[in-house]
């Protein structure tokens, strides 16, 4: 990597270690200034790890960092900001109950001018990057991709002359991507560089100039995107090759198993469709569309105003959870941290959550059991722990999200529902969890699923539906179907 | 660093111990009195209604919730329980006294659930308004008038054993809240309901997902810290044997000090009620010792206060 635009950051021999574990082993590479610099590696690679020595939040233990031409011995996330280097993390840092000028400026009125300075300045901002958001409304108030605007609005404002995105994709619609895309053009026509983390090769490939590998804390290799194969950069991160992102549709679609007909509730309208035994089937829309109350509203876990439901042909009722499990639904929630795990639990608790009854003897739990069930499902699922006992918190994404898948194969349910399942999980983990939903399927369960991943849905579904504004738009077959025709219909 | 850390962490898990250890000893040092059988019987009764009170909060605050009702609770129960005495006996009213604290935690729970204020928070606000609630009614319900359990006509035995009886030099109260902590150790640790108030109090979204009956939990974690409320209650005022309405002031910050100081975390999830005991120890101990050592009830209020924010700030770097 020589020639080229001058060199932004330099990262020489870094080293963190963790008690018990050594995160980052003598990482080096350059980011170049006016480029858009990928990092891509499975979930423990050390690219968080890397990210939050950069921004001020963990102290490295070795080697040097130069940013800017000025070697950072320790810093704050504060200077860190000050000094030009912004990173925006999949969690927002937005104060909800401020306005967007608000928290562009946040902290720095004074120095903006007053609010009236903060508000023509964020303004100003905000245009420059081709937005027409109002300064003046709550963050509260707007989508995610609108949100992430304000962020990097946010990180402009410091003067930044490096940003880093860590998973902005992840929940974006197509639409929003594109309109990310723009931004991303615009900043390194500005000459701002920007590392870019992401689980998505395809948007690897089609924003960044350079991409670095990483894996088990060690830089495998740092190459220009371009001459790279997707096959060979998979075959770096998980250091073995894949043949395939997904396994073979598993095809063992038999009859009718759930049907639902008349789902309304404040959001949904007249919600009717069929879940046939043995069969994946998928569901696609925006987000926001009305996926997940779908789901929701036959799990019993939010309010309806009217639903029938029949399972294996007897109608039952579901008000709540309970009764969704009772009747053989098992439910992996979107968001695992807030709606799926008890964190500070162990990893056993995590998995007999859903089947206490079956560990009691008598009055009491039994500890033998319960430890019988979570290596149960810790060697079929193959969940990386240290020991059953180990805290669920420190397990990574993809591990965590066996568990509940675990805890809820421990039912033994009909009806599997999986709202995004794979979020924010890496390629290896990803197949894996597509081999469970292939062998569950296979058992005679059926698999409700739910993606922002396209593919995804398009090559592990039997069938897909497509939901727009609270209403299903349509039923495709996806061997037959294009993407573009189900997105037409999804997008409603 | 890393041969130390085995001490290190010993110390960390068992620092409540170390505290009373090492109070015990400079008070010991400081004033020979500290050890006289007279003092310890002393220490042991003190530690009784309290000692009941947090276990309340204990199971209210490992379930996710904080209950400042028990303020309310104690002082209600304590002057309803002493008037049924002539009414229905002392059996009679010691089971009525206990309904009234399962009935004023059940109370509780409803406003909330039907409030949809399934948070700490908003919880807590409630609590604090039902507990001056009930602490109304009890001034109501006495005229503001003390209650004399020497007044009564009806024997009063039963109050007198649970008060001040003793077995051998130990206070029937101290064996009482052995027995009922074994209890609820066993039903926190070992049983299924114990089980998913602990999982509701981590997270009780994931807890209600996974098919757990939320609600009906709450309902229980609120009825007991009632109930253990009206026991404390109870074994308040048969030791001192009148029942003041105002009895119950102060107790739900004592109750939460205990049970912070103990270990059991704010964040909901975990904790027990084994540690609680050692917290009320360490509250009870200093108040002694700062008594025995002459120190001013307001000073003993500012220390009180420190420790409290001590316990939450190492809860805080427990959790991280």
């Amino acid at each position: 990597m020589t020639g080229g635009p001058e060199i932004i950051l330099s990262i020489k021999d870094v080293s963190k270690s963790f008690p018990g574990v050594k995160a980052l082993d003598h990482v080096s590479m350059e980011v170049r200034k006016g480029v858009v610099h990928g990092i891509v590696g499975e979930n423990g690679a050390g690219k968080s790890t890397l990210m939050k020595i950069l921004s001020g939040v963990y102290e490295k233990d070795e080697g040097t960092i130069v940013f800017d031409g000025k070697t950072v011995e320790r810093t704050t996330p504060v200077q860190a900001l000050r000094s030009g280097l912004s990173i925006i993390y999949q969690e927002f840092s937005l104060v909800n109950s401020m306005t967007v000028g608000e928290n562009i400026f946040l902290g720095r009125f004074r120095e903006a001018g007053g609010m009236k300075g903060t508000h023509r300045k964020a303004k100003a901002l905000l245009e420059s990057i081709g937005s027409n958001l109002s300064t003046r409304q709550y963050v509260s108030e707007l989508s995610t991709s609108e949100k992430q605007m304000v962020e990097i609005t946010k990180a402009l404002s410091f003067d930044s002359k490096l940003i880093i995105m860590d998973e902005p994709s992840s929940s974006l619609t197509e639409d929003e991507m594109k309109r990310l895309g723009a931004i991303i053009r615009e900043l390194k026509g500005r000459g701002i560089s920007v590392i870019y983390i992401s689980h998505k090769l395809d948007e690897i490939f089609e924003y960044c100039d350079y991409v670095t590998v990483m894996r088990d804390g060690h830089v495998i290799d740092t190459r220009p995107a371009e001459g790279l194969s997707r096959a060979e950069m998979i075959t770096m991160m998980v250091g073995r090759a894949i043949e395939s992102e997904y396994p073979e549709r598993p095809r063992c679609v038999g009859g009718p198993l759930l049907e639902v007909k008349g789902l309304n509730t404040r959001k949904l309208h007249d919600i009717s469709f069929t879940l046939n035994r043995g069969e994946i089937l998928g569901l696609v829309g925006l987000v926001g569309a009305g996926r997940t109350e779908i789901v929701r509203a036959i799990y019993g876990a939010d309010r309806v105003r009217s639903k029938h439901i029949r399972i294996n042909g007897c109608e039952v009722h579901i008000a709540s959870p309970m009764d969704g499990k009772k009747h053989g639904i098992g439910f992996v929630p979107e968001d695992r941290k807030m709606q799926g795990l008890a964190l500070p639990f162990s990893v056993e608790r995590n998995i007999s959550m859903a089947t206490l009854s079956k560990i009691r003897k008598g009055l009491f739990l039994n500890p033998a059991l319960e430890r019988e069930m979570a290596q149960r499902q810790i060697g079929e699922l193959s969940i990386k722990t240290p020991s059953p006992t180990t805290v669920v918190e420190s397990l990574s994404g993809g591990n965590q999200q066996k568990c509940i898948i675990g805890r809820w194969l421990e039912t033994q349910p009909k009806i599997l529902i999986l709202d995004e399942p794979t979020r924010g999980i890496d390629v290896g983990a990803k197949y894996e969890i597509y081999m469970l939903m292939k062998k569950a399927v296979e058992q005679g369960s059926a698999i409700l699923l739910i993606s922002s991943e396209l593919p995804e849905v398009l090559n592990m579904s039997n069938r897909v539906l497509t939901v727009a504004n609270g209403r299903i738009t349509g039923e495709f077959d996806p061997e037959r179907a294009s993407a573009q025709e189900i997105m037409n219909m999804a997008i409603g | 660093m890393e041969g130390r850390l085995p001490i290190r962490r010993f110390v960390q898990n068992n620092l409540v111990l170390m505290t009373i250890l090492l109070l015990v000893l400079v008070t010991v040092l400081a004033e020979p009195k500290f050890l006289t059988v007279g003092n310890l019987g002393n220490i042991m009764n003190q530690f009784g209604p309290l000692s009941f009170v947090s276990l309340g909060m204990t199971i209210a605050i490992i379930g996710g919730f904080i209950d400042l009702s028990v303020a309310g609770i104690v002082s209600l129960s304590a002057v309803f329980t002493l008037s049924m005495i002539d009414v229905l006996g002392q059996g009679g009213a010691l089971v009525c006294g206990l309904c009234a604290g399962a009935v004023m935690g059940l109370i509780n729970a409803y406003v909330i659930i039907s409030c949809g204020a399934l948070t700490q928070a908003k919880a807590l606000f409630i609590t604090y308004g039902l507990s001056a609630a009930y602490s109304a009614i009890a001034l109501l319900y006495t005229d503001g008038a003390t209650q004399h359990m020497s007044y009564l006509t009806r024997p009063v035995t039963l109050f007198k054993a649970i008060g001040s009886g003793k077995i051998g030099f130990i206070p029937v109260s101290f064996v009482l809240f052995l027995l009922v902590m074994g209890l609820l150790h066993l039903f926190l640790t070992r049983m299924q309901t114990g089980r998913e108030i602990c999982l509701t109090g981590a997270n009780m979204t994931a807890a209600s997902l996974a098919g757990i009956p939320v609600k009906r939990r709450v309902m229980q974690i609120f009825v007991l810290s009632g109930m253990l409320s009206a026991l404390g209650a109870i074994v308040l005022f048969s030791r001192i044997t009148t029942a003041s309405p105002l009895l119950g002031a102060d107790y739900e910050t004592n109750a939460i000090l205990a049970v912070v100081v103990g270990g059991t975390s704010l964040a909901g999830g975990r904790g027990s009620v084994v540690r609680t005991m050692l917290g009320v120890m360490l509250v009870t101990l200093l108040s002694n010792c700062m008594n025995l050592l002459g120190i001013s009830t307001y000073l003993q209020a500012v220390c009180k206060g420190l420790v409290l924010i001590l316990a939450i700030w190492l809860d805080r770097r427990r959790v991280k």
